[in-house]
């Protein structure tokens, strides 16, 4: 579905290099985590799938289905079903949940040729959809984000991944700043929608929340590069021995050599 | 007739030439002969003034203007611009004349007096002569001068003790097209006695796009425990010249509630001047203005805190497009003795153009020391991570930016009680910012 070929990107402003030659593919009914510490790249790799415009691809390719996607605008890819879940989701006052949910359903409903919901239907469609997350109804009509808690905010998240129905998902550090029940709330959450059509890349710090979400691959990203891949017992190896034993491999990539 | 233009003698030469004014009451007669020697000894304010420094009146005092009494004018079907809550509790004025015909209060209850100024003054102008340029205390204010000594029709309304008015009540203002530019004034006394509760629309609408000059004027009384909520919409012409004064006045446990709307004119300023009389009072001077072209819209409020014990509240959002100008100087006073004071102020400024400019001044003069007084001014364009976080959503560009700029204005009308007026707002504002964001381009 989506596949991610020798990625390098810098920072618009200042010319800093993030991602140096990443690669990586997702396919149908697929879950993926990436892991690494903080500054290596990894939220990046997710924000630059969305199309975020601080960030200039200066080489390789992003492609979804087959397509290069790098020059599509973030709503575009959106509606091609690219869904990022923010790390630090922005507030925005005055417009409501629903307001948002329903215009971006409708107008991603629009490109994909699927029917668009009146506010009726389109009610009907989204509280069931708010159970998914454990969520009440009076989340609905307060403003995006607004006074949310962090967990409140990371939860609203899956909830418009819930309601946007995206065939691929980057979920940026969702579950930091998260208690274990609410953990285990957008766990749940996740999981029911990680379906045979879809798939979801989890980008996190910690394995915790490969306790409850069992990822097909997982990577390990170092300095701007996929260090490792493996499957969940690469995850558990990580949580035991760090990163440390995998900086040698960053290095010796750094210099372009094989890995 | 040709008259030299120049801004000294700019009023005073209008003013001779409004000859129709030959009014029967000697009440008005007095008030207005007094107003024209204010207007004659006060000098026209220019840019050194500190009060209009940001804004130039040229463009007001370099045309002629004929009274708006001598326009001849077809008027076109004008019910469109009636609110539907107040069918029956509504007075017309248009080009300044009181309009019986567009006019009806039978909404309201018997024991609340409304009607024109001209006609109440020969029924009680002893009632009237107590209360009629006693509140709008703009001194040496040469345009509230102006007003006064071109009195003739205007709103008048008394609510009476303990009548409590559900019914919402329209002052409509209709300013016609005209082959000259004309000037107008008009006049709005509002008096709530103690316990007394009424909602009250004010609409300056203009039908066309041509030049006029009008300088309203209204005043306010809240005796005890009154409640008074006031919507002003400014729609005039976007030709227009728009000078005006809002004076409330209130006792102990008054509550003053007003939204000024500024969405016409070409160059437009609002003067609300709210005063405290007695303790305990609470008060809210909100304001929103959507600017687009070459508009200016000033606004210089004055709160004045003279007793212990008030709340006030003013959040002034302007929105500026194109080339327009925007001015916001709000004053503050905490008066010695004035303890407890608990006063919110903010100006937010919504850039949308590069060529847009904000002036912004918030102004504390505290004289108390147990007060509380914030207050705040910002100025900024539309947050890029907000744009993306609803781009990423799937909205376009034009769809976030128009998402953002609705929500940034809604917050100063969705307090607003008459469901028509809301809506109508509404409307300008979703109007204003598909126009506006439709001749960005979308860099």
């Amino acid at each position: 579905m989506l596949e991610i070929k020798n990625l390098h990107v810098e920072v618009e402003e200042d010319g800093t290099k993030i991602l140096k030659g990443v690669n990586m593919k997702i396919n149908d009914g697929e879950i993926h985590a990436i892991m690494g510490p903080n500054g290596s790249g990894k939220s990046t790799l997710a924000k630059v799938v969305a199309g975020h415009e601080a960030y200039k691809v200066t080489g390789g390719d992003i492609l979804f289905e087959g397509e290069s996607i790098l020059e599509l605008d973030p709503d575009e890819r959106a509606h091609l079903g690219l869904f990022l879940a923010f790390q630090y989701p922005v507030e925005v006052p005055g417009v409501t949940n629903k307001t948002l949910l329903r215009e971006a359903y409708n107008t991603i409903a629009k490109e994909r040729g699927r029917e668009e919901l009146d506010p009726l239907e389109f009610e009907d469609y989204i509280n069931d959809r708010l159970d998914i997350v454990e969520m009440k109804t009076e989340f609905l009509d307060r403003s995006i984000n607004a006074g949310f808690s962090g967990g409140e905010k990371k939860r609203n998240e899956i909830f418009q991944m819930a309601v946007l129905d995206p065939r691929i998902s980057f979920l940026d550090e969702t579950d930091s700043g998260l208690d274990i029940d609410a953990l285990k709330v957008v766990a749940k959450g996740i999981n029911h929608l990680a379906g045979e059509d879809n798939a979801v890349c989890l980008v996190t710090h910690y394995q915790r929340i490969l306790d409850y979400i069992v990822p097909d691959k997982v990577h390990v990203m170092l300095d701007g590069k996929i260090v490792k891949s493996g499957d969940k017992d690469l995850a558990v190896k990580l949580e035991d021995k760090g990163y440390d034993w995998l900086t040698d491999l960053a290095s010796v990539s750094a210099n372009g050599e094989q890995q | 007739m040709s008259i030299k233009k120049t801004k000294e003698s700019f009023l005073p030469d209008l003013l001779s030439r409004e000859t129709s004014l030959n009014g029967k009451s000697t009440i008005i007669e007095k008030l207005r002969l007094e107003a024209q020697e204010d207007v004659k000894q006060t000098s026209f304010p220019g840019r050194k003034d500190e009060n209009w420094r940001f804004i130039s009146l040229r463009d007001l005092y370099s045309e002629s203007y004929i009274p708006a009494s001598q326009v001849d004018y077809t008027l076109p079907d004008i019910s469109e611009y009636f609110i539907p809550e107040s069918e029956h509790a509504r007075l017309v004025f248009i080009n300044g004349a009181f309009s019986s015909d567009h006019s009806s209060t039978t909404d309201l209850p018997d024991e609340v007096t409304i009607g024109n100024i001209a006609d109440i003054v020969e029924d009680d102008g002893h009632f009237l002569e107590d209360h009629l340029n006693k509140y709008g205390d703009f001194e040496d204010d040469i345009f509230s001068s102006f007003n006064t000594a071109m009195l003739q029709d205007g709103a008048f309304i008394h609510v009476p003790e303990g009548v409590k008015v559900d019914t919402p009540v329209q002052f409509l203002y209709i300013q016609t097209d005209a082959a000259e530019p004309y000037f107008t004034t008009s006049r709005c006394l509002v008096l709530a006695d103690e316990k007394a509760e009424i909602t009250l629309v004010e609409d300056h609408v203009g039908l066309a796009e041509n030049k006029y000059f009008s300088v309203p004027v209204v005043e306010i009384n809240l005796e005890r425990d009154a409640y008074v909520k006031h919507t002003k919409i400014q729609r005039d012409s976007k030709q227009a010249l728009h000078i005006a004064r809002t004076a409330a006045h209130l006792k102990q446990h008054a509550n003053y509630e007003s939204y000024t709307i500024t969405l016409g004119a070409k160059l437009s300023r609002n003067e609300p001047r709210i005063t405290q009389r007695e303790e305990e009072v609470e008060f809210t001077v909100d304001g929103l203005v959507l600017l687009d072209g070459d508009q200016v819209s000033d606004t210089h409020s004055v709160m004045d805190h003279r007793f212990s014990h008030c709340e006030s509240h003013q959040l002034h959002k302007c929105v500026i497009n194109g080339k327009s100008h925007s001015v916001f100087n709000g004053k503050i006073f905490v008066r010695k003795d004035a303890q407890k004071i608990d006063s919110f102020q903010e100006n937010r400024n919504l850039l949308l153009s590069r060529k847009g400019l904000v002036n912004t001044k918030p102004q504390l003069e505290i004289f108390a020391d147990d007060v509380v007084c914030t207050h705040g001014a910002t100025i900024g364009q539309l947050d890029e991570h907000e744009v993306f976080y609803l781009k990423s959503r799937g909205l376009n560009e034009h769809q976030a930016r128009e998402l953002l700029t609705y929500a940034f204005a809604l917050e100063t009308i969705e307090n607003i009680t008459v469901d028509s007026v809301q809506e109508l707002l509404v409307d300008e504002v979703h109007n204003y910012t598909s126009r506006t964001l439709e001749k960005q381009p979308v860099s």
